[in-house]
């Protein structure tokens, strides 16, 4: 009970403490702020990648594609664990709008718009055919047009305030698109008859995936067409990738295995067939594999700067070790009292502890709040910086991002308090371990009193 | 003399005072880096910039004739040392067995381009030799050469993010083929009827592009600008390009330059071109007034990152404060004997300001020291990251160089130095008040 006492005593009447209390809300209270809008950004982009690619994805690097993929898709359609399946062709293109003098390079996707917004979020991020996908490659204006969906950036400009000024519909604009067809053994299936197949596509929509790469460099086509396009029709189709979509209930690494195994399975069933080599340059990969290249680089940044905090919140160590120490010089006559009557040296390190852990904490409590309270409205801050003086933390021209995050993670927050706590305790070992030390003899000598 | 004798004997006897210097100099090491880290970054784009493009660039909006005689005029200028043509198009290029690349083709004229680029020292094997640099295919004159850049053809390693050279030189002398396409010159003002018409060519490798730059390296294929021409434009009687990249001669101011230029030009398009209004208007700009927007978002990130760490090592000043108020806590004693010899109580208050100024500087020192060290060193110390923990923190893929910039910045030195050495006087003033407050009659009283 002494323990408490005492240590509130001190934290009371000390009025030292305070700044070492101040010290601690400080740091916790920028860690807070800058962790929760960098983990909010990383999660918000992870998010938008499993939303753009499913669960998981049978695919190939290889623009070539590989055979057999409807076999495949049937497959695991006959399974209780699959909840949709999208084949998908890839490639790279040039793209020209009707009465423009520029063309430019894009990566093409084939797919069936109903089947890929059962795999994926594609429906979602469609504009004028959000509410029924399966019509996403066909025009308004005319539905027996081709039409072509454009990453967003592509067709729109955004602002910033990260809009983008949509027409009521859809503009009649026709898109030449060309691209090599590829036989199944990578050469050029039109060598020497122009090499390239050409064909001109309607704008129908756009699709916001909210991934910045994505939006500025993907033109959507349906599926046959970027099959013919790209020479992989014919007797034996091709595709690029199958993607994946698992049932809620199944995790993902087990439905991942699952489809690993089913894929041995059908390769093996398949070995000797026609062009069935294809299939061996098909990898099985979970969304976090497949998109690693470009969340692995957002996961470092967010290790960096943590790693940096760690370094900076040294200097709170530094400052509970001061005024622990202080504390501890000032009061060796207490300490001294206390060990005469009994009192352990376990006891006075335990004492001390308890004060530092009450500075921790309360330290800990004050920048949270602070945190918090700046958090709900750090996008309003913003706002009223960019009327006043035209200040953005992150040019929403340049950067894809909406509203800064400020959902605050309760698990962002527990190893911050608990790695302010364990700093303060940790400035605190060398002054707790020297008062227990502490002879009363020597500090209740009369010349000491 | 006073205050040095007390400041050395509080130095050793009070050894908790260096706790404060490692937490100034723990501060300063971290802004320094920072800051260098950033600026050597922006440097680095600017100077990507400077080496691509050259020191201006002339970009009308449409391709133009007679660019020879425009650089021959320019040329004699005294402001010029250089200029080249380029002609550009976006491309698909196709590399092999089902190897299929989005590229962007770039017409140049190689020996021109190396007098006002460099443009040569980026080229794995004419890069070796004096020669200028030429698209001549050895053995095969007939053939058309091109350069392609390193990451066109392969990409760099994952885990060490270095390039298979080896491997990557064996395309060297491979055919491959390119598409592109243009709006024939009959149809450039009919926007209605305009049809871009595709174009293929196939020519072979004659060198790969190192530049250091991914984006430039992963993207760039480079052409004769005659053949790019006679694919593009086939109908063109003259020669046609659509930018100038110039070098200007040593010394020269770019605004003036870019005024004397502005003014041949438009001389030039009134005289060769018709004076075509939308030609004679032309962008005219260095290559790092063409980064402004990219380095204008970088400095305002560095400020932002700058302000968060300045603010956190706020708490120096916090315990600096803390370990002076306990030292005259301590000391004072020492304070009122030191103002019955008669020392005025702002002397008393000056010597625990500088000391604590001396603190800030000795730290700061220290701090810059460590900062300069990490900074010069910073790639090093990302490799053995990566050796102890498998982390490979510096990827040119993401972050555009291959290598981390590692200049210090001594222009940010001086503010972050005077910003701690003040931290550590501010941290300081209120014990110093408190010292200069002792009453000697009531500390020296025997009791």
């Amino acid at each position: 009970m002494y323990k408490i006492i005492l240590a509130i005593r001190y934290l009371i009447k000390r009025r030292i403490t305070y700044f070492a209390v101040l010290a601690v809300a400080l740091c916790v209270f920028i860690v807070v702020v800058v962790m929760t809008v960098m983990t909010g950004l990383v999660s918000d982009f992870k998010q938008k990648n499993r939303d753009f690619v499913g669960d998981c994805i049978v695919g190939t690097e290889s623009l070539v594609g590989f055979t057999y993929y409807k076999d495949f898709m049937t497959m695991m359609e006959e399974t209780d664990f699959i909840e949709g399946v999208s084949p998908v062709i890839k490639s790279y293109a040039l793209i020209s709008r009707a009465g423009s003098q520029h063309c430019y390079g894009v990566e093409i996707m084939g797919l069936d718009p109903v089947r890929h917004s059962q795999a994926t979020s594609f429906g979602q991020t469609l504009y004028y055919r959000k509410a029924d996908a399966a019509k996403a490659f066909v025009p308004t204006y005319d539905p027996n047009l081709p039409g072509c969906v454009l990453g967003i950036d592509l067709a729109l400009p955004r602002d910033s305030n990260s809009s983008y000024p949509y027409a009521v519909s859809p503009a009649e604009i026709g898109y030449s698109i060309s691209c090599f067809p590829l036989t199944a053994k990578g050469a050029l299936a039109k060598a020497g008859l122009g090499e390239i197949n050409t064909q001109t596509f309607y704008f129908s929509d756009h699709s916001q995936s909210g991934l910045a790469r994505e939006d500025s460099s993907l033109v959507y086509l349906p599926f046959e067409q970027a099959q013919l396009l790209c020479g992989m029709a014919g007797p034996l189709e091709r595709a690029n990738a199958v993607h994946i979509k698992f049932k809620p209930n199944l995790k993902l690494n087990a439905g991942c295995e699952k489809v690993a195994s089913l894929w041995q399975m059908f390769k093996q069933q398949k070995a000797g067939e026609e062009q069935a080599d294809l299939l061996d340059t098909v990898t099985v990969q979970s969304w976090k594999d497949y998109r690693r290249a470009f969340i692995a680089a957002m996961e470092k940044e967010q290790t960096m700067m943590t790693v940096m905090f760690a370094f900076v919140g040294i200097t709170t160590v530094f400052i509970v070790f001061v005024v622990l120490y202080m504390i501890i010089s000032h009061k060796s006559k207490d300490i001294g009292i206390l060990k005469s009557v009994g009192v352990s040296n376990a006891d006075i390190v335990e004492l001390f502890s308890g004060f530092a852990f009450l500075i921790g904490f309360l330290g800990s409590g004050v920048g949270l709040s602070a945190g918090w309270l700046f958090l709900i409205r750090i996008n309003r801050i913003e706002k009223w910086l960019f009327e006043h003086f035209d200040f953005q933390l992150w040019d929403r021209t340049i950067y894809a991002i909406g509203d800064i995050p400020n959902q605050v993670s309760p698990k962002v927050l527990v190893v911050i308090v608990i790695s302010a706590i364990v700093a303060c305790l940790a400035g605190a070992l060398v002054p707790c371990w020297q008062a227990a030390k502490s002879k009363p003899i020597e500090t209740l000598q009369v010349n000491q009193l | 003399m006073l205050k040095i004798f007390l400041w050395l004997r509080y130095l050793r006897k009070k050894k908790i005072v260096f706790l404060s210097i490692a937490a100034v100099a723990l501060s300063v090491s971290l802004l320094m880096v920072v800051a260098s880290l950033f600026s050597g970054f922006i440097d680095a784009l600017r100077q990507a910039a400077v080496e691509t493009v050259g020191d201006v660039v002339i970009s009308p909006p449409i391709k133009f004739a007679k660019y020879e005689l425009l650089i021959q005029r320019l040329e004699q200028m005294k402001q010029v040392e250089a200029a080249t043509a380029t002609l550009s198009a976006p491309s698909l290029l196709h590399l092999g067995k089902g190897n299929v690349r989005a590229v962007h083709v770039w017409g140049i004229e190689p020996a021109r381009r190396a007098k006002v680029t460099g443009f040569n020292k980026f080229l794995r094997r004419q890069g070796q030799s004096d020669k200028e640099p030429s698209f001549d295919v050895p053995g095969f004159p007939e053939r058309i050469g091109g350069f392609v850049g390193i990451a066109v053809v392969a990409e760099p390693n994952e885990k060490t993010d270095e390039y298979d050279f080896a491997a990557i030189e064996k395309m060297i002398g491979e055919q491959v083929i390119l598409t592109t396409g243009a709006v024939p010159a009959a149809q450039e003002f009919e926007s209605a009827a305009a049809q871009v018409k595709r174009r293929t060519l196939k020519f072979t490798i004659v060198d790969i592009v190192f530049t250091g730059v991914y984006e430039l390296d992963k993207k760039f294929v480079y052409l004769p600008i005659e053949e790019l021409q006679e694919k593009l434009y086939p109908n063109e009687s003259g020669r046609v390009a659509d930018q100038i990249q110039i070098k200007l001669s040593p010394g020269t101011s770019a605004d003036v330059a870019i005024a004397q230029i502005r003014g041949l030009w438009q001389s030039f398009v009134d005289e060769q071109l018709d004076g075509a209004w939308y030609l004679r208007n032309t962008d005219i700009e260095t290559a790092e007034q063409m980064q402004n927007p990219y380095i204008a978002e970088l400095r305002k990130q560095m400020g932002v990152l700058l302000l968060i760490f300045g603010v956190v090592s706020f708490g120096v000043v916090v315990l600096i404060f803390c370990i002076f108020y306990m030292i005259v806590s301590l000391k004072q004693k020492d304070i009122a004997i030191i103002k019955s010899c008669g020392t005025p109580s702002s002397s008393v208050a000056l010597i625990f300001v500088g000391f604590g100024a001396c603190v800030g500087m000795v730290g700061s020192g220290i701090g810059i020291a460590v900062g300069c060290i990490v900074t010069k060193n910073v790639n090093a110390i990302e490799g053995w990251v990566r050796i102890i923990f498998g982390l490979k923190l510096w990827k040119s893929s993401v972050y555009m160089f291959s290598r981390i910039p590692n200049e210090v910045d001594w222009a940010s030195a001086l503010p972050i130095v005077l910003l701690a050495i003040a931290a550590a006087a501010i941290g300081t003033l209120i014990p110093a008040i408190v010292a200069a407050r002792t009453r000697p009659v009531e500390i020296l009283r025997y009791e």
